[in-house]
């Protein structure tokens, strides 16, 4: 289709019903380099003051490096999981052929959309059976598998699209059902990974109650907390080291949103078309 | 390779059903079990424990139980006895001090810890150490009171060296009442059922659920019909704007909204200039932002789908209207809302249950506040029950029942939306055999 | 050759560690709410790891102790440390010390995640013979002693002088306050109508007049148990006590303050603490209720150095005939979990007996404002120079502590549900009592005794 003609006044009614968010993430910039003014909105002069945490600790929050460590440690890992366990479990869900498959998928789409926090007592019993309370790699299974559901559908919606034919050329070359799956299958649903490994890595990334209960040591705290608890810290209510912490964290998502945004659309594309 | 094949759809689904199936579904069944529980943080959330300590006696003075049986269940001596002497020759103590309490304090009975304490000192070779001192008392004492048994045997054991005989029923009783772990109770739905504050914070949900789908939806709608309308440059720049809420990290984003709303904050200067005084927007009209900040977060799923729907419309249907002279207005209302109709119905149904049960954001928000349950969910109220008390009070097992209506809810609405949405249809039968 | 040169490294490596080896380390964790001012909490018990080594050294014992602190920062963190330790002992993950509250002693203790001290360390034996006697009952439950004290404190009463005057009090007035106040002379009602005085002048914002502490917290009890009938706790049965006139004396004060008075803001409560005591610290309020420790951010963070001139400050008003004037002390205490064991738990006793010291316990007094918890401790001299410490530590006679009940955490709760509801107007204050009581009734009827 061809594009249409800029209409100014439909512009000007978005921007202002869009005002609210233009408006948070322009200041959450401004304010960061910047000293506040409380008597007014334009900040005064230029500091870098708020970005002091990036070098020193602020008294009892512990090392921001730390934070941000475990975060890309605990992010990577959700997306790892979750990309794999999903590819091959979705794969089966829509594609092979065994006993229950009906039940399975009814399943899954049923956990899809369950109030899973509220389960954290009996999630904290299952790792603490496990011994694995208070340790990252805990926190980043609990993660997982309360992403994997949605992480399995998203993939049976993709690996629904993919013609059979290609599979069937595949079988009559004399290839296994698995390499078929590997060489011919998953490179035709790579958008979808992408998506995929996109949306669960932001999830990962932004997580917050499930680290503030199941991994309480200063060790293994990540970045959500590590701001969550600057935000309560009766010394400081300054707007401009919060919205300096809040850029640091939100950044590597906003890059990473930037140049994949085009992907990450797909997620609404693909999946969830039922 | 045979083998391999058949075996291949257990190989690509353990690994995911055994993740699910641990942290997810375990947890599930665990929390209906739950919710038959009186566990708490102070019960503790494993195994069982028996103490009689004052508070026991208490309990059992309030029942009736037999005055002799409490007095003798409360009684402390301690006793130098035979085997009371083998005991204190296993501690590490001087072999002088020993041979000391072996002829001088033989047979003798304390009626206290300080009277035990203050025979000790009159001994030459007395112990010096508070250890020494605490391990003879440990050895010597002959009573119930507070000890820690972990089974029933060790109980009734403990019992017989004391000198209480008990019979099964009154065993049975005593055992009931001592244990300070959780039981299973059925109080907890009572409880549900009448306190007062249930039909509020029931009313809240609603409210929430209802007020913020409406402006999901009507936003997401809002959104992908301006968009279309638009070159797509500038389309694409809105979309990409309304979407950074949803991937910004919670805690930053609840952090936006408190700085535009409080009394320095944005809307307090803008609105100065209006004549407004400057106050807390947040603490004055609560639902309002809590509505507007999950609204900014949930429109944009919708305007993608919906987005994505109405560029699937046919051009050719859409030029014929236009040829017509159908105004964008009519255009929408003609063709493109009733093409949206089953969209909308999916976006509605999916948002529902997410918003029930999520409640990050108005913990960060409010946190339930300002005021009377002003605007406590449900699912809010579960994790402020189990998981955050002021005093550390934590009602796990009351909270596992909030948490299970939510369930069942969820479970409710799944299962219709499954039949809505023809679940049959998803699930095509696979064309290859193996 | 190079096989043989690295084996040969190898060996003199296992040679040269072996005497390093020896003494065993033993690390003790301790968690604790600390912010800046506070970090005594655990630094003292790291200052006391070094008296202890050394005890050890002497004793011939092979062990060097080490402590590594958690902190836990801010007044609204508490409820995160609480929960975090109920799991993580369960788990085996807890730390050996805990900084907590006296009212979680019930709790901890009723679950088994603490230990009983009076079991790990002399109480007759300095320096626990010379702490306060008031301070004992304080840290018992169920007939034994639990914790130590790490501190004591309590929550005055505060008024700005220059307001003060300015609505017709003269410097001798504010003098004889504190003492008027303790008697019953001058009582909540007095506190609403100076508010609305000094509000009226315009010496302050509406809705300033009288500022109370900015988020919840048990200083909120010492308005329930400033009235005629105001107990908690009913020691002979062990339940806890809610007396229904007093209840809605409480509610009715708060209720009048915002809606007959207008003296405090609707939404006052949940507001930030760092604007709150920039507020206060400036004469911004009329007249408020804190702790004795906000005398250490008044006079360092805020500035306030004139704090004596600037500020009066006493008992919490009684409130009319038949109430009591009183203040609420809520002293901290170390716990040891059960984490801790064989050694861990002999040295972890160690510790809280060194760092129950006067002149180590007096860093933390001096740093945050707390009082001390021994006798001697009157007599170190920093402690008996600071003029605030030796002031505040006499409203310590009319202090009334929270019960130590299991169901205490819950009580609050709902007690406090009820107040929010009466401030904020959701509900009347009678309507809001009513709510309470059946709730209570409803829910605590065997744990609470309604009269």
């Amino acid at each position: 289709m061809e594009d249409r003609k800029p209409n100014w006044l439909l512009t000007l009614f978005l921007l202002i019903i869009s005002a609210p968010i233009l408006i948070m993430y322009f200041w959450l910039f401004i304010d960061s380099i910047s000293e506040i003014n409380t008597d007014g909105l334009w900040p005064e002069h230029f500091t870098l003051r708020n970005w002091r945490f990036l070098y020193e600790d602020i008294d009892g929050h512990g090392n921001v490096w730390k934070a941000t460590l475990n975060t890309a440690i605990f992010a990577t890992s959700v997306v790892s999981i979750v990309v794999i366990l999903s590819s091959t479990a979705g794969y089966a869900l829509s594609r092979l052929r065994f006993p229950y498959r009906s039940q399975f998928l009814g399943f899954v789409l049923l956990l899809h959309s369950f109030p899973s926090v509220t389960l954290i007592i009996s999630i904290f019993l299952m790792l603490r059976l496990i011994g694995l309370y208070d340790t990252l790699v805990g926190v980043i299974l609990v993660k997982a598998a309360l992403e994997l559901p949605f992480g399995i559908w998203i993939m049976k919606g993709f690996y629904d699209t993919v013609p059979w034919e290609i599979e069937m050329a595949g079988l009559q070359d004399g290839a296994s059902r698995f390499q078929v799956w590997y060489k011919l299958v998953l490179p035709q649903i790579m958008p979808g990974i992408a998506a995929l490994a996109i949306f669960s890595f932001m999830a990962g990334w932004s997580e917050f109650v499930l680290p503030l209960i199941l991994v309480p040591g200063s060790e293994t705290k990540l970045l959500s907390v590590y701001l969550a608890g600057l935000m309560i810290d009766d010394y400081l209510s300054d707007f401009g080291l919060f919205k300096a912490v809040g850029l640091f964290y939100i950044m590597p998502v906003m890059i990473f949103y930037l140049f994949t945004q085009d992907k990450l659309m797909n997620i609404y594309g693909g999946g969830t078309k039922g | 390779m045979r083998r391999l094949r058949s075996f291949l759809p257990l190989w690509f689904m353990l690994p995911a059903s055994v993740i699910v199936t641990l942290f997810f579904v375990i947890p599930v069944f665990m929390t209906f079990a739950f919710s038959f529980t009186t566990m708490s943080s102070d019960t503790g959330v494993l195994g069982n424990r028996y103490i009689v300590s004052e508070a026991t006696l208490l309990k059992l003075k309030e029942l009736n139980i037999d005055p002799v049986l409490v007095a003798s269940l409360g009684e402390i001596r301690f006793v130098f006895d035979d085997t009371n002497l083998k005991n204190i020759s296993q501690l590490n103590l001087k072999p002088s001090l020993l041979k000391e309490i072996n002829t001088k304090l033989k047979n003798k009975v304390f009626a206290t810890e300080k009277k035990l304490y203050a025979a000790l000192k009159t001994l030459k070779n007395r112990p010096r150490s508070f250890k020494d001192r605490k391990a003879i008392s440990k050895a010597t004492v002959s009573s119930m009171m507070n000890k820690e048994f972990l089974t029933a045997d060790e109980f009734s054991q403990g019992l017989v060296s004391v000198g209480i005989n008990l019979d099964a029923p009154a065993f049975n009783q005593l055992l009931e009442l001592t244990n300070t772990s959780w039981h299973w109770t059925t109080d907890n739905y009572a409880e549900l059922m009448a306190s007062d504050f249930t039909l509020k914070i029931l009313g809240n949900t609603l409210f929430y659920v209802f007020c913020t789908l409406f402006f999901n939806v009507g936003f997401a709608l809002l959104l992908a019909l301006a968009t279309f309308y638009m070159p797509s440059g500038q389309s694409k720049i809105f979309r990409a704007l309304w979407l950074i809420p949803r991937i910004s990290p919670s805690v930053i984003y609840v952090l936006l909204w408190k700085w535009f709303t409080f009394d320095s904050g944005f809307m307090s200067h803008f609105l100065s200039s209006f004549g407004f005084t400057p106050q807390d927007w947040l603490k004055e009209f609560p639902w309002v932002f809590v509505i507007l900040a999950n609204g900014f977060v949930g429109a944009s799923m919708g305007m993608l789908i919906f987005s994505s729907a109405i560029v699937a419309i046919p051009g050719d249907v859409l030029r014929a209207a236009e040829v017509d002279g159908a105004y964008p207005l009519q255009q929408i209302r003609r063709i493109i809302l009733p093409l949206l109709a089953w969209p909308i119905l999916f976006v509605t149904s999916y948002q529902t249950l997410s918003l029930l049960t999520s409640f990050e954001y108005i913990l960060l928000l409010t946190d339930g506040g300002p005021g009377f349950f002003t605007t406590e969910t449900w699912a809010l109220n579960a994790y402020h029950t189990a998981l955050s008390n002021y005093f550390g009070n934590l009602r796990y097992g009351f909270g596992a029942t909030l948490a299970v209506v939510l369930v069942v809810v969820g479970i409710i609405l799944s299962l219709l939306y499954l039949r809505l949405f023809d679940f049959k249809k998803l699930v095509t039968e696979p064309q290859i055999e193996t | 050759m190079k096989i043989k040169q690295l084996t040969m490294a190898a060996i003199g490596a296992i040679f040269l560690a072996v005497p390093l080896a020896q003494a065993k380390d033993l690390d003790i964790v301790v968690w604790a709410n600390a912010d800046k001012n506070e970090r005594y909490r655990f630094e003292a018990v790291k200052l006391a790891a070094n008296v202890l080594n050394e005890e050890l050294k002497i004793e011939g014992r092979d062990i060097n102790v080490t402590v590594s602190a958690q902190s836990y920062v801010g007044s609204q963190a508490w409820a995160q440390l609480k929960q975090g330790f109920s799991l993580a002992v369960e788990a085996g993950k807890g730390p050996h010390i805990i900084v907590g509250g006296h009212e979680d002693i019930p709790v901890w203790g009723s679950a088994g995640l603490i230990l009983p001290i009076e079991d790990y360390v002399d109480l007759e034996a300095w320096p626990f013979s010379d702490v306060f006697d008031s301070l004992w009952p304080i840290m018992s439950w169920n007939g034994q002693v639990w914790g130590v004290p790490q501190d004591a404190e309590s929550r005055p009463f505060f008024g700005w002088n220059p307001h003060l005057k300015a609505i017709g009090y003269s410097d001798a007035d504010i003098q004889a306050l504190p003492a008027k106040i303790k008697s019953g002379a001058y009582t909540l009602q007095n506190v609403l109508e100076d508010a609305k005085k000094i509000q009226d002048k315009g010496l302050v914002e509406k809705g300033y007049g009288f500022y109370p502490r900015a988020t919840k917290g048990g200083d909120y009890w010492q308005f329930y148990a400033a009235q005629k009938g105001g107990d908690m706790y009913d020691a002979e049965s062990g339940k806890l006590i809610l007396d229904q006139a007093a209840l809605l004396g409480y509610y009715q004060f708060f209720n009048d303050a915002v809606f007959k008075y207008g003296v405090t803001k609707k939404n006052h409560l949940g507001m930030n603490w760092d604007q709150w005591y920039n507020e206060v610290a400036n004469g911004k309020a009329g007249l408020w209720h804190g702790g004795t420790w906000h005398y250490a951010r008044y006079t360092r963070k805020e500035g306030l150095t004139d704090f004596f001139d600037k500020v009066m400050f006493s008992l919490i008003p009684a409130a009319g005939s038949g109430g009591k004037a009183t203040t609420l002390t809520h002293p901290l205490t170390y716990l040891i979990s059960k984490q801790a064991e064989g050694d861990e738990l002999e040295m972890a006793a160690r510790l809280l007996t060194i760092v129950s010291e006067p002149r180590l316990n007096t860093l933390h007094a001096i740093a945050s404002a707390h009082l001390g918890i021994t006798n001697a401790q009157t007599k170190v001299s920093q402690y008996s120079d600071d003029r605030w410490t030796a002031e505040a530590t006499a409203l310590l006679q009319s202090a009334f502590a929270l019960p130590n009940s299991v169901d205490f955490g819950q009580y609050d709760a709902l007690v406090w549900k009820g107040l929010t509801a009466a401030w904020s107007g959701d509900l009347t204050p009678e309507k809001a009592v009513e709510t309470v009581v059946a709730e209570i009734k409803a829910t605590m009827a065997d744990k609470v005794i309604v009269r």
